[in-house]
């Protein structure tokens, strides 16, 4: 399985030098690193730190454009992925590199099989094997639409094994789709691959994960390498932090004890509802929801749970299959989103540039389609009006939004983010609906995000967050409820539950 | 002639007055030039001197006032079937139903004047028989808008599909109850009532209906530039997820935005009867709504381009007559330089961004 | 009696339609929407029969409608894949250009007549009774239609090569992440549809009517592009759906020989209608499979 080769070089892999810039921008500069075969490398970095842009040097998409990448003691290219590949390095992907349309055994054969037949029952047979040796259960006759992110995972991890020569595994955040208990197993895979002789490079940006499994890591800040240590010397958390965010002063996010003598008046409710998906399988059965005024509900769940669909079904885009949705007392039927609105209810969705950006509109475009009011000029739309509101709005100042006029395709995700977020709120919305506020985003934003939905909150809005991150949900929600299993669990207040256990309610639902 | 200048990024959502684009110039130059060379090369084949045919064209449009009329009437219905693809795309949509939503317009218009209006003196009759053009239009265009919104059928498709349909209807009413009784098993209507007609220019066969296709494509410019159903027809299309979580009716406005549409190729159809033709015929119309499709593309679907893209195409259609008149190579000929001038174009545009 | 004479018409006039929608399956498949179809039947039929009359062999005549097909298609891939055009657009455009360009080539091949194909019984299975007319005794071109159906769902659903041309379809960055040029593999699958569009267009010409008239597709390559939607992109089902609207028109023939005093013009309409009828009735199913870049194309999206 593992190159013979191996044996005269201390390392598989050895990048020096190795320096991308994208027009003015210097992505990474000067890497230095190895690659020990029987060994993990963590490449620990903050969003936009430079870590998927040396991930994908490494992997061949980009070509260096200094330094040079050594292996079995010569200089390589690995550009394109292809020869990357060729040379044993294989990639597991964080958007996976999936067909949903097609089984698990196509998929495997589409990169592992060679000329234009399939041998099936051969392949059939190794997946077994592998996924045995390694504990990584899946299914190859299912379709990877039923599987859940996890199982995809697992499949992109089959696929990287049974290519031929593979030695190097590159993983990137491989546990950001995992639940806790999901993590742990994870990681021991890592520790037999290790023991078999692969080397491994770990990208994430959780500190506790490189504390549990590394054997050396690399700390990447704004594309140079900050930091270089290994397990012999001793890891240390805080290095690693400090190493991680410079001396960046963060203001840690604040959220006042609760008042729970106090009363709220509810301003959501959904009764015995039930919601379809794209396919008009059931998503959700017969759930109840309730919120009250200035709570933060969060919603923990694996993804693909029905966040997706609960999160449009309470802003009107999805109909209720059954069951009754009221805000501020008043019923609402799906499918009107307009009459959502203007009973107060606000949604950020879960992708920002794909379902509000609109190529070539301006970031005042943007605010009229639901944010400001539009002022009406005869026909038309009065514009000045509309921009020196925005500029006098104290959301947009707080947000720190781009100007007005920058056209919305050309800014970074986190600006994106502060532009859908800017628009729900200038509207004042009793009720936000948010999805993954912070995916993507550098901790500074996310931070300044999470702060502002707790003052929000504080004001009398009612949050329904979104989120993947179970610290995020714990840090800021008043009470919390699970999707999983077509159900919905709950709500449970922080306080009483912990990480642990709704990460086995996640995963197994109510039974756990 | 005003040669259309072109906005870089496709379907975006620009559509200020014309934009002038200076460092492309050479490539558009060329794209513009190359299918008059593939064509050219093409007519040596058949004996004929590009260079003088298309210096003729030229020629017969500029040189007089009867050349200048006629190609002017051939962009006339190119411009209505122009607007009712541009209108559709600007919301995103794919509608080529112009060619059917054109018969059904001159059907109504037709079965309107035939049967009701023989008597009606001009000012009312003229604009009833508009209204009837546009009303069949609609409807037809409505068939499509209702098998997209209610039916989830891509438009594009059974635009397709019902521009068939829309050729056997009036095929049907031709050899039926709107047949000619002295025509002699001619398939046509009988002649509408002089009244109907409408006014001409002196020295030519121009009619008004040219007045009306420009005064309606600034009215679909100014609606898509400057109002707040235009903005949100702009937001549909550039971003139809935007438009939803905008609280905007998606549904309904593309049902009303293809309706508008087939209202607007119906006139086409009115025009063509009251201004022209004076009768229906299985052929009136035939391929004009594809050649108003195709004016929209290479206009980027800017309601005031098309109406230079559309005295291109009317330009190319006069020069097909020219061809067969002149050296027997049948009108179809003009069709091959059409579609080539637009593959050209499609094939030049720069890649529309994701 | 009524009945055969429909089902024979049924297949001999739906075989054009059926090898048209297989070849648009393969490019759809693989996340290309082409319009131009039309043009490749039409270019086929044109370039199958003028071949047969120059060389009087029908066989090479079959072959030239295919390569004819495959050119025309050829545009619509360039456009499309290689610089991004919009694909109904283009479509539209090259479904434009063969009209125009086989009326023009075709004008004095109209008068012209041939032999072409000619239907061939296949013994003993032809002397079946009723079903024997209808199955065992067509022209070659359609014996071989109907073994490429269940060769090209093998191919689809059973090798590499069909993994890899329904993940071009699907995710082309996944495709890339194996190291395959999806762009390649649409070329070749566009190009394979333009090809048997182009032999559907020469089933037309050499053997359902045996002469060149022009614009004689009647918009059969449109009815393709709407049957493989239809038939949720299976080969079997595009087969079933060609054989339906070839039933509408051997129904439309035999009404007109009867005399039964239905306007001919409503019986024109009713392959159309049907195909929409259809169209309208799988699009209540629930589960689609939809390949995801042909699903951007038709939701507007376009781009190539």
């Amino acid at each position: 399985m593992v190159h013979p080769d191996v044996e005269s070089y201390p390392y598989l892999l050895k990048a020096q030098g190795l320096t991308k810039r994208f027009g003015s921008l210097t992505a990474n500069q000067s890497i230095q690193l190895e690659v020990k075969p029987g060994s993990i490398h963590a490449i620990l970095g903050e969003n936009g730190a430079g870590k998927s842009t040396l991930m994908k040097m490494l992997y061949g998409v980009y070509e260096p454009d200094e330094g040079e990448i050594w292996m079995d003691g010569e200089t390589v290219s690995l550009h394109p992925p292809t020869r990357a590949r060729a040379k044993g390095i294989g990639m597991v992907f964080q958007d996976f590199r999936v067909i949903p349309a097609m089984t698990v055994l196509d998929n495997i054969a589409l990169s592992v099989e060679k000329g234009w037949r399939i041998r099936r029952k051969s392949l059939r047979n190794r997946i077994v094997e592998v996924s045995s040796k390694y504990g990584l259960a899946v299914d190859p006759d299912a379709f990877v639409w039923q599987l859940d992110l996890g199982q995809r995972q697992r499949l992109e991890i089959v696929k990287v094994l049974l290519a031929p020569g593979t030695r190097i595994i590159i993983f990137d955040e491989p546990t950001s789709v995992l639940v806790p208990q999901e993590v742990e197993s994870f990681l021991q895979m890592l520790d037999l691959l290790r023991r078999d002789g692969y080397g491994i490079l770990l990208i994430t940006h959780k500190i506790n994960e490189v504390l549990a499994c590394a054997d050396q890591v690399t700390v990447l800040r704004s594309g140079r390498v900050s930091h270089q240590m290994s397990r012999e010397e001793g890891l240390d958390g805080d290095a690693l932090i400090s190493a991680m965010l410079g001396d960046k002063a963060l203001k840690p996010v604040l959220k006042p004890a609760p008042n729970s003598s106090e009363v709220r008046p509810e301003v959501l409710r959904v009764e015995n509802g039930t919601i379809r998906g794209d396919h008009g399988e059931e998503v959700l059965a017969d759930f109840q929801l309730s919120m009250r005024h200035g709570e933060i509900v969060g919603v923990a769940g694996i993804s693909g749970s029905g966040q997706r669909e609960l999160a449009e079904a309470l802003f009107g885009l999805r109909k209720l299959a059954s069951g009754t949705l009221t805000v501020h007392g008043k019923p609402l039927r799906g499918g009107d989103v307009r009459a959502f609105m203007e009973a107060g209810v606000s949604f950020v969705s879960e992708d920002p540039i794909k379902e509000s950006v609109i190529p070539g509109f301006t970031i005042l475009e943007h605010m009229v389609l639901d944010g400001i009011p539009v002022r009406n000029k005869g026909v038309g739309i009065d514009w000045r009006h509309i921009r020196s509101e925005l500029e006098n709005s104290e959301e947009a100042k707080s947000l720190a939004l781009a100007d007005a006029g920058r056209r919305a395709d050309q800014l970074s995700g986190g600006n994106v983010q502060r532009m859908v977020l800017s628009r729900a709120l200038i509207r004042k919305p009793d009720i936000l609906i948010i999805s993954y506020p912070s995916r993507g985003l550098d901790i500074g934003t996310t931070l300044t995000i999470q702060q502002r939905l707790i003052e929000l909150a504080e004001r009398g809005t009612a949050i329904l967050l979104f989120s993947e991150d179970l610290d995020e949900l714990f840090k800021l929600s008043d009470k919390l409820v699970v999707l999983a299993g077509k159900r919905l669990l709950g709500p449970y207040l922080p306080s009483e539950t912990d990480k642990a256990q709704i990460g086995a309610r996640m995963l197994k639902g109510e039974s756990a | 002639m005003k040669q259309p200048t072109f906005v870089p990024v496709g379907v975006s959502g620009g559509i200020g007055p014309f934009r002038s684009n200076w460092k492309p110039l050479f490539k558009q130059l060329l794209v513009w030039l190359s299918p008059f060379v593939v064509f050219g090369v093409f007519l040596l084949f058949y004996h004929v001197n590009p260079l003088r045919l298309y210096g003729s064209m030229v020629q017969s449009t500029f040189g007089d006032l009867y050349g200048l009329g006629e190609v002017l009437l051939k962009a006339t219905p190119f411009i209505l079937t122009g607007l009712a693809a541009a209108l559709p795309a600007k919301a995103g949509l794919v509608n080529v139903g112009g060619e059917g939503q054109l018969a059904i317009g001159a059907l109504f218009a037709t079965g309107s004047a035939v049967f009701l209006l023989e008597r009606f003196p001009a000012w009312l009759g003229i604009p009833i028989m508009l209204l009837a053009g546009a009303l069949g239009g609609a409807l037809w265009g409505m068939l499509i808008a209702a098998l997209k919104v209610k039916g989830r059928l891509n438009e594009t498709i059974t635009s397709v599909l019902l521009n068939y349909v829309a050729g056997y209807t009036v095929a049907f009413f031709v050899h039926g109850i709107l047949k000619d009784p002295e025509s002699f098993n001619w398939p046509y209507s009988p002649e509408i009532a002089w009244t109907l007609r409408l006014p001409i220019f002196d020295g030519t066969r121009l009619h008004v209906g040219f007045i009306i296709a420009i005064v309606l494509a600034i009215v679909v410019w100014y609606v898509l530039a400057k109002t707040r159903l235009g903005f949100r027809i702009r937001v549909l299309g550039s971003n139809r997820h935007a438009a939803e979580r905008a609280g905007m009716n998606v549904n309904r406005t593309y049902f009303w935005v293809l309706v508008a549409a087939g209202a607007l190729a119906g006139i086409a159809g009115m025009i063509e009867i009251s201004g022209i033709e004076g009768r229906l015929r299985p052929t009136t119309g035939v391929n004009y709504g594809y050649f108003g499709f195709l004016a929209a593309m290479l206009a980027w679907n800017h309601p005031l381009k098309l109406l230079g893209t559309s005295f291109l195409l009317g330009m190319i259609s006069v020069a097909g007559n020219t061809l067969e008149i002149g050296s027997g190579l049948p009108a179809s000929s003009a069709t091959i330089l059409m579609g080539l001038v637009l593959l050209f174009i499609l094939g030049g545009r720069r890649r529309a961004k994701r | 009696m009524i009945t055969a004479d429909i089902l024979t018409g049924a297949i001999r006039s739906g075989t054009s339609v059926m090898l048209a929608s297989q070849g648009e399956l393969l490019s759809e498949r693989a996340g290309v929407i082409n319009l131009g179809t039309e043009g490749s039947v039409l270019a086929g039929a044109l370039g199958a029969f003028a071949t047969t009359v120059w060389t009087g062999s029908p066989w090479l005549g079959a072959l030239a409608g295919g390569v004819c097909g495959l050119l025309l298609s050829a545009i619509h891939a360039f456009l499309v894949i290689s610089r991004g055009a919009n694909q109904l657009a283009t479509g539209l455009t090259i479904m434009f250009l063969g009209i125009g360009a086989t009326s023009f080539l075709g004008r004095d091949f109209v008068s012209e007549q041939i032999v072409g194909f000619n239907p061939v019984a296949i013994p003993v299975l032809s002397d079946i009774p009723f079903l024997g007319d209808i199955l065992f005794n067509h022209d070659p071109l359609t014996y071989l239609s109907v073994l490429l159906v269940p060769c090209l769902w093998y191919v689809l659903f059973r090798t590499r090569i069909g993994v890899i041309l329904r993940s071009a379809g699907e995710r082309e960055e996944v495709l890339f992440a194996s190291g395959i040029n999806p762009k390649l593999v649409r070329y070749l699958a566009v190009l394979a549809g333009g090809f048997l569009a182009g032999v559907g267009g020469a089933q037309l010409s050499l053997a359902f009517t045996h002469s060149w008239v022009e614009n004689m597709a009647q918009g059969r390559g449109v009815v393709a592009v709407a049957l493989v939607i239809f038939a949720s992109w299976l080969p079997s089902r595009a087969m079933l759906g060609a054989y339906l609207f070839g039933a509408a028109q051997a129904l439309q023939l035999t009404v007109q020989q009867q005399g039964l005093g239905i306007s001919p013009f409503f019986l024109f309409m009713v392959p159309y209608v049907l195909t929409l009828v259809a169209l309208l009735i799988v699009e209540r199913r629930k589960h689609s499979n939809t390949p995801e870049a042909l699903s951007r194309v038709l939701a507007g999206e376009g781009g190539g």
